[in-house]
């Protein structure tokens, strides 16, 4: 039972980093708080159905096509939407929001409601370990929540473009000067934000339906991770999701399966009266230095 | 050749008034010195020749704010560069170090320089990294250190390399002896020199300190309060009585 517990909890926690990744993406380059996070969710997830049962095209096509509208979907709420607020945070929440709820909302309005919404899983079958059996398809979500951060940690430090992010997220002016323009690589951090969330969103829901109840509930789980670990640190991310993967885990199994979620809100509530910047917030040590 | 010329430039920030009818000619391969006290308005200038208040000025507007005007033309290479985006200017070799050693903190001294090479080819960034170790050797030990970690003078020296790797044509460095000691004051002089002698590099460098900067310039221009009061070549006005009064306490 217990190890058990540990094996699921270690899912869990991998199902939250890859949730909690666009956001914090988005949010530690262009300084977005990205609340249409939740809608970009279940957008990549209906459009994956769709073309997966409307347009009928093989599943392969149907995941990169999720993942590529999802970008796009990212990029063309910068430009008609972010863009005209951008530097005014409490605009940036309340424009993202508004467009999220719309999003989902369009999906409740035409009827995008019920159990055959559902994404095929990749492969059938279950591992036993022990006394422990785990499916195929929850050790495929842990295996890509660790090879996104691997693939992330290289990209910011050694391509242009990632090297382009991090210089936008600590200094937008100077990195002007190199001829780094802020605004697409603002459009280009919702993009691979709004990407990273059509990852998760293929590897995470074939374990359920597509619902939209479930776009609020990924927003409410980033926001928990990335609050409890520090908005835009990368390790605070990691190990926020252990704690609250964990902590979620044992509340099922040992307490109420339904109380979860309830477990992402305490977190964000007890980590705001304690420590507002979160448990790796950005440190100030190193701002001036004269 | 000319390289440059300002004319009648004005810049208002609200009603506030930073810079007010300035004019400025440079050629090729000159180094000029922008000399004034705090708040003169040499910051503005830098930062209307690199674009940055045009920039400033575009994201402004779109929130529906208009705070900042600018007037007057900002000539480069025979070219009207007035509403040339900074990334384009950029490209176009006009490349600003700005004031305060501004440096990506929590980036290794070596992530600075490539991030810096944003818009070049990796083998231009490979040989312009070892170029700027060249000239500032004391970066080189410090090369995997984080940015934020270095002293007020290395932030400097890295600041200046990152303006390298740009590969400037037009260099503007915005008081890069803020704040340094005199010994690293001259030692920075001495690698401006030779940036010039080794590449015909142009720079212009505003500094509210006379005395190093007047020796090494071939032209200077004196601005108070946003408003050019004298220019002539280094020698004279370090015979320039008033600037002997003002800038060299005689």
């Amino acid at each position: 039972m217990l190890i058990g517990t540990l094996v699921y909890g270690f899912v869990n926690s991998a199902i939250l980093a890859l949730v909690a990744m666009g956001f914090n993406l988005t949010f530690g380059i262009s300084g977005v708080a990205n609340f249409a996070y939740g809608a970009v969710y279940i957008f990549s997830g209906f459009f994956a159905w769709i073309l997966l049962n409307s347009a009928g095209l093989p599943y392969i096509v149907c995941v990169i096509g999720a993942i590529v509208g999802a970008g796009i979907l990212g990029i063309l709420m910068y430009y008609t939407v972010i863009l005209r607020v951008k530097g005014i945070a409490l605009s940036e929440v309340m424009a993202t929001f508004g467009l999220g709820l719309a999003i989902m909302e369009l999906f409740r309005y035409f009827d995008f409601v019920g159990f055959r919404y559902t994404l095929p899983i990749f492969f059938d079958g279950s591992l036993s370990m022990g006394e422990v059996y785990i499916d195929y398809q929850r050790l495929i979500i842990a295996l890509i929540a660790i090879a996104l951060t691997t693939f992330l940690y290289f990209f910011t430090r050694y391509t242009k473009i990632g090297l382009a992010f991090r210089a936008i997220a600590q200094d937008e002016r100077t990195a002007l000067t190199f001829g780094i323009e802020s605004d697409r690589i603002g459009a280009l951090s919702m993009a691979f934000g709004s990407a990273l969330a059509a990852v998760a969103a293929i590897v995470i829901l074939p374990l359920g339906t597509i619902a939209v109840e479930g776009g609020y509930e990924v927003l409410i789980n980033a926001l928990a991770v990335c609050i409890v670990g520090g908005l835009g640190s990368t390790v605070g991310i990691l190990v926020a999701s252990v704690l609250i993967g964990y902590a979620q885990t044992f509340t099922a199994n040992y307490l109420e399966p339904h109380w979860m979620i309830l477990v992402s809100l305490i977190a964000i509530a007890v980590i705001l009266t304690i420590k507002p910047s979160g448990l790796f917030g950005k440190q100030k040590e190193l701002e001036e230095r004269v | 050749m000319q390289m440059l010329k300002v004319e009648n430039l004005m810049v208002f920030f609200e009603n506030a008034l930073a810079l007010n009818d300035f004019s400025m000619e440079l050629d090729e391969g000159q180094i000029v010195g922008v000399i004034g006290s705090n708040s003169a308005g040499k910051t503005t200038l830098m930062n209307t020749l690199s674009g940055l208040i045009l920039d400033m000025r575009i994201k402004e507007k779109r929130r529906g704010g208009e705070r900042i005007t600018i007037y007057g033309k900002i000539i480069y290479r025979g070219e009207d560069i007035s509403n040339v985006p900074p990334s384009e200017r950029v490209k176009k070799g006009i490349v600003l170090c700005r004031e305060r050693h501004p440096v990506f903190g929590e980036s290794s001294v070596v992530e600075n320089l490539r991030i810096a090479g944003y818009l070049k080819s990796r083998g231009h960034i490979r040989k312009t990294i070892e170029y700027v170790f060249e000239v500032f050797p004391g970066l080189k030990r410090l090369r995997g250190r984080k940015a934020g970690f270095l002293s007020g003078g290395e932030q400097q020296m890295l600041a200046i390399g990152m303006a390298l790797v740009a590969e400037p044509s037009l260099l503007l460095l915005d008081e890069p002896l803020l704040g340094l000691s005199p010994m690293m004051q001259n030692m920075l002089v001495e690698s401006i020199k030779r940036l010039k002698s080794d590449s015909g590099m142009t720079v212009v460098l505003s500094e509210q300190f006379a005395r190093p900067v007047l020796p090494m310039i071939d032209h200077g221009y004196i601005i108070e309060n946003g408003m050019l009061t004298l220019s002539g070549t280094g020698q004279e006005l370090m015979d320039n009585p008033e600037v002997k009064a003002a800038y060299f306490g005689v």
